[in-house]
């Protein structure tokens, strides 16, 4: 009896913003989270640390394949979650993120690196459980086209929407976006609120404002994405942005072998032109051209 | 023949017009740079040349492939729609569309010489845009300059307008018109990249997101404020947590020990630092106790002298005076300073209590044999002997009972 009052009540639950009583569009995002096969134990806690920082997110076991990745779109629907947040594992050891709003795209393509999990025990900071971050974006997103799309995306995601189930009332945490050199690096963390010195509110008092002091503790995970392509549509469609600077991480290691390659080529050939040139001394009699023999040789003249 | 007549007409068209343009191009290049590499200087003149007989052999090609060339079109034809996708995109796409019809009416292969020049030649465009590096300059860097190059290979595509559409399809509506609270995004005034020069930094990097975090840390909380959402947490509200208590534990745990090593550290550091200073003390102490025994060697002396001097006349001098008591102090202080243990341990000085120990363990001064037996002093000590016992010695025996009685004793 319960089903059916819920299905009934939320009719129009399936729209991702629907109209609140006094004409303000509700934000409502639910998340998919999950990864390919294939994953290191990193990336699987990073995976977990996003899952747990988001009440609005669903993780599901691993995705197997990794060239159709356009049955994700009828997961999500299943799920009923309009975002996507697939973590896809390369050679085991490389990281992608393919960030989705499902039933028609965007989809932004980033590769993760430098990946921290919360596990690590010098990020000190803690939260609630589902409380609601502050996004914190660099100026950098506000100025072109395709990093405004990826701060909208990061928001559906990452922000979790006002009244989600299983958000918590207050504010205590803060995660940061910040592009240097073209990598958006995220931190998480923790506002950690003290009562402000003597001192200071004495001079609070004068101000007017009694403000405790604020400070930061990070909280974890801490991780570097570097986008690569943003697609029109959901995990599919023609590419609206890619990047051209992207160096893929199997680029980036086949050079630092051919670099060794190089070093080590370079030395063979030194020895091989040292050898040929002491054959052509013809110091010795076994290496390179053998001396011409003529009348005045001993072999010849004591024969 | 006729209609390829038309064709090469409409072609040569469109290809004169590319040309001028791309002559434009380089000869403000050159004035640019006034540097130009040796292959603009060969082509420049002949590039309309070059041009006419690149058509002759695709035509020829044409013939001669017929069949084949059709085939290929399909696939040239996929890539031209999927470019054609991309209309508004960048200064790079646009430069390609003119081509486009081209390959379209004709649905040649790629794969033909002429081609590949017009992809030399579309490389190039692409390298005047960015004022990038001709490709034959890069043949002559050295290889550790060539190691920092990115290679640009891949085409931008940065479809202005797609994405445009797309942010408006998704984006969460976050200017003044909407609560705070709905959406909680800050973007900073302040550019990171500014802000952080240098990536490799560790802790600049750090500082410089913490300082981005902490401005919009306290802009929410004053726009949170204004709008009457709670912000920080009571004391008494308690919830799961991200980190499990076993895990903040540990991290406690890690903090303690951090701490504790820290301290440890600092100790040994202080003692190091003691042990060195230490020895300076001692060896300080040991002269000034040796400049002091000096001193009070010097007054006996002047007293001793000054009681010569003085001589017999007495009458002017006290009791204590005739009798030398200032001396016999003086003497005594000095003992009882420094020669202490003198006598007990076989002429040793008393000062150092470990030597001492170890002089009373391992032995220092004289043989240790026969220290039990007996000699003249011990049998002359009389001290343990006492008389009366020696007179009571009848009554001591009788308190021992007979053999017989003894044993009666025994098995009752």
């Amino acid at each position: 009896m319960a089903a059916v009052y819920k299905s009934l009540s939320k009719k129009d639950s399936k729209k991702s913003t629907t109209t609140d009583d006094n004409g303000i569009k509700k934000n409502k995002q639910r998340v998919l989270v999950l990864s390919s096969r294939g994953v290191t134990f990193r990336h699987r806690h990073l995976l977990n640390d996003l899952a747990s920082m988001l009440p609005h997110g669903r993780k599901d076991a691993k995705f197997d394949s990794k060239s159709k990745l356009y049955e994700l779109n009828s997961l999500c629907e299943l799920f009923n979650c309009n975002n996507c947040l697939f973590f896809e594992a390369r050679k085991g050891q490389d990281l992608y993120l393919h960030c989705s709003s499902v039933p028609n795209g965007p989809t932004i393509k980033v590769l993760a690196a430098l990946v921290h999990t919360m596990e690590e025990l010098h990020f000190t900071g803690n939260c609630l459980k589902g409380s609601r971050p502050i996004l914190s974006f660099d100026a950098a997103f506000d100025k072109q086209p395709h990093l405004q799309v990826i701060r909208a995306q990061f928001q559906r995601i990452f922000g979790v929407p006002q009244g989600a189930r299983k958000s918590k009332p207050f504010i205590d945490h803060v995660m940061s976006f910040s592009l240097i050199d073209g990598k958006i690096w995220v931190r998480n963390y923790q506002i950690n609120e003290e009562e402000a010195s003597k001192v200071k509110s004495a001079e609070a008092e004068t101000d007017a404002t009694k403000d405790t002091d604020l400070s930061l503790i990070e909280i974890g995970p801490r991780f570097v994405l570097t986008p690569i392509y943003i697609s029109e549509g959901s995990f599919g469609g023609p590419l609206i942005f890619s990047n051209k600077s992207f160096v893929t991480p199997n680029q980036v290691r086949s050079d630092m072998r051919k670099l060794k390659a190089t070093r080590h080529n370079g030395r063979s050939e030194q020895t091989r032109e040292r050898l040929s040139k002491k054959g052509d001394l013809g110091l010795r009699s076994n290496i390179g051209h053998e001396r011409q023999s003529d009348g005045t040789d001993t072999k010849m003249l004591f024969a | 023949m006729v209609t390829k007549g038309r064709l090469k007409m409409a072609l040569a068209a469109e290809k004169g017009t590319d040309f001028k343009k791309l002559n434009q191009k380089k000869k403000a290049k050159e004035a640019s740079k006034k540097k130009a590499t040796k292959e603009v200087v060969e082509e420049k003149p002949t590039e309309s040349d070059e041009e006419e007989e690149e058509e002759e052999e695709e035509e020829e090609e044409e013939d001669v492939e017929g069949e084949e060339d059709e085939e290929m079109g399909n696939g040239v034809n996929l890539d031209a729609i999927d470019d054609s996708d991309t209309s508004e995109s960048s200064i790079e796409m646009e430069k390609r569309l003119p081509r486009k019809p081209k390959k379209d009416q004709k649905t040649q292969a790629v794969e033909a010489k002429p081609n590949a020049d017009d992809d030399e030649d579309d490389e190039e465009e692409e390298n005047e845009d960015e004022e990038d590096i001709p490709m034959s300059d890069l043949e002559d860097l050295s290889d550790a300059e060539k190691e920092d190059l990115i290679p640009h290979s891949r085409l931008t595509i940065n479809n202005t307008s797609a994405l445009l559409t797309s942010l408006k399809r998704i984006a969460i509506p976050s200017d003044k018109s909407v609560p705070f609270a709905t959406h909680q995004t800050i973007t900073s005034t302040i550019l990171a990249s500014e802000a952080i020069p240098d990536v490799s930094d560790d802790l600049q990097r750090e500082l410089g997101f913490y300082t981005q975090s902490l401005e919009a840390v306290r802009q929410a909380r004053t726009k949170l404020r204004g709008e009457k959402v709670p912000f920080s947490r009571p004391k008494d509200y308690f919830a799961e947590m991200l980190k499990e208590d076993a895990h903040m534990e540990k991290i406690k745990a890690k903090l303690v020990e951090e701490a504790s090593n820290k301290k440890a550290a600092a100790e040994a550091r202080k003692q190091r630092d003691l042990k060195k200073f230490g020895k300076q003390v001692q060896v300080a102490k040991l002269q000034e106790r040796q400049k002091a025994k000096r001193e009070t060697l010097e007054k006996i002396k002047t007293l001793k002298r000054k009681r010569q001097e003085t001589g017999g006349a007495g009458l002017g001098t006290n009791e204590a005076d005739l009798f030398d008591v200032g001396i016999d102090n003086e003497l005594a202080k000095y003992d009882s300073r420094s020669g202490a243990g003198r006598g007990n341990m076989g002429g040793r000085n008393g000062g150092n209590q470990k030597r001492q120990k170890k002089d009373e363990k391992y032995g220092f001064g004289g043989k240790k044999r026969h220290g039990k037996s007996g000699d003249a002093v011990s049998s002359s000590d009389l001290s343990g002997f006492n008389p009366k016992a020696m007179k009571a010695k009848g009554k001591v025996g009788k308190s021992r009972p007979g053999k017989g009685r003894r044993k009666a004793m025994a098995s009752r």
